[in-house]
């Protein structure tokens, strides 16, 4: 398998080539493109309830792509696969580590991962991230993605990040929802609700969120 | 014509630089500035091409505007700049002879020699494709300028492809297509969320786009407020 992310960090996509036999795991709707050989089968996104939780608790997918080049094909299979919004993509490596990846971040991985599902507490709840998170884990390969950007942070003791804009951490950081200031100063100052996550771990930031376009543009709405 | 693209792929624009007399057609708003030896026309059809009432229509329903812009340089050297309304990178076509189907809304510009019409896919196509009604064929010899939501990448199709709905930018008319399922069943196709899909097949290039308007629509859709009536 050879992968490449193409038109970073702006409008970031994957070109993967299947070699015949290959299979690579897909978010729901991110093919883009695709050899006329290469086929598709759709599973539950990590078991039937997995899956459940995840997709009403968590606000994951449903079910998944399983994308693959069939085994005894003359030629390799090429396929794209991109998210909904502008934004970078980066590749992860899994040695038998895993990564918590919020909602909607995630977008393919290696057949070595396990999408798994995690509690992620009630201060991602209030978050509006929901009370599950997606924890991949295994060997292999997995790319998420963020609309903007994405940076990460090495942290050792602390670090208070707005709600929209945490991607991905590791799984020996916990979060806690707090106020960004007092009560006053937390409703006009526009920040809210702020996550605090205490390290020590690793943890990824996309650099624009969804949310803040939205209200935006809601304000030129009549 | 001489042009020249900036800042690609995020925001591309087009400096175009006319001979004396030269022409070209532009989507009506695309204009972002000019010299003031150009002159501008606007009118329902393209230039030399067949027009009138019924090109409009069918040039709305593909996903352009009833009008068109005519951009005329009155001397050489004088400068256009146009850029697309979304974000998004341009891709320049030299036409040489044959056509090229454009997805409705990714035209952007063609000059004054190239012939613009509409085609009508067939009513399977044109409902469950996803994409415009009726497409834009660019027939003749010239520049095109055609633009996209992402980054463009071409394709060469040998034998069969398939593009996800909402990523076609243009095709060579030497490729078929065909309104098809992602998946061999039509269940797969519609849980794994790709639902229908274009088959490409025959040889010829074709050009995508990274990204997806409808698909960024629904992420965005929810977090908006319903409009007042």
């Amino acid at each position: 398998m050879q992968t490449v992310l193409h038109a970073r960090p702006s409008f970031a996509h994957l070109r993967v080539r299947l070699d015949p036999g290959e299979t690579l795991i897909a978010e729901s709707g991110a093919m883009a493109s695709m050899s006329g050989h290469t086929l598709l089968t759709a599973r539950w996104n990590g078991g039937f309830i997995n899956a459940l939780v995840r997709r009403y608790l968590g606000g994951e997918s449903l079910f998944i792509n399983e994308v693959s080049c069939p085994a005894g094909s003359s030629s390799p299979a090429e396929i794209i696969i991109t998210q909904p919004t502008p934004g970078d993509i980066m590749e992860l490596k899994l040695q038998g580590t895993s990564m918590c990846l919020q909602k909607g971040a995630f977008i393919a991985a290696t057949t070595g991962v396990v999408l798994g599902v995690a509690w992620a507490g009630f201060a991602s709840w209030i978050g509006g991230e929901g009370l599950f998170r997606l924890k991949v884990s295994g060997n292999g390969s997995v790319w998420f993605g963020g609309y903007g950007a994405i940076v990460s942070r090495d942290i050792q003791d602390e670090l208070v990040v707005d709600s929209g804009h945490l991607i991905a951490y590791e799984p020996t950081v916990s979060l806690s929802a707090r106020l960004a200031g007092g009560i006053f100063s937390s409703f006009f100052s526009g920040e809210g609700l702020v996550t605090r996550v205490r390290g020590p771990g690793r943890v990824f930031l996309q650099t624009r969120a969804l949310q803040g376009l939205a209200s935006w543009t809601n304000g030129f709405l009549g | 014509m001489q042009i020249e693209l900036l800042c690609q792929p995020a925001s591309a624009v087009a400096r175009l630089t006319l001979d004396a007399g030269e022409a070209v057609t532009c989507e009506i708003g695309a204009m972002i500035a000019m010299s003031p030896q150009i002159t501008v026309t606007t009118t329902g059809r393209s230039r030399g091409g067949k027009g009138g009432l019924l090109a409009g229509v069918k040039r709305m329903f593909s996903g352009e505007n009833w009008f068109l812009n005519h951009f005329q340089a009155g001397q050489a050297g004088a400068q256009l700049v146009i850029g697309p309304t979304m974000l998004g990178d341009i891709l320049h076509h030299r036409l040489r002879g044959g056509s090229l189907i454009v997805q409705g809304s990714s035209w952007l510009a063609s000059s004054g020699s190239i012939e613009l019409d509409t085609s009508f896919p067939g009513l399977g196509k044109a409902i469950f494709s996803g994409e415009a009604v009726f497409w834009l064929k660019c027939t003749g010899e010239g520049d095109l300028l055609l633009n996209s939501f992402g980054a463009i990448y071409p394709v060469d199709v040998d034998g069969e492809y398939v593009v996800d709905t909402g990523h076609i930018v243009a095709f060579e008319d030497t490729l078929t297509w065909s309104v098809g399922k992602a998946a061999p069943s039509l269940l797969g196709s519609l849980l794994g969320g790709e639902g229908l899909v274009c088959r490409f097949s025959g040889r010829g290039r074709l050009w995508c786009q990274s990204h997806n308007p409808p698909a960024f629509g629904a992420a965005l859709g929810p977090l908006l407020r319903p409009r007042s009536a």
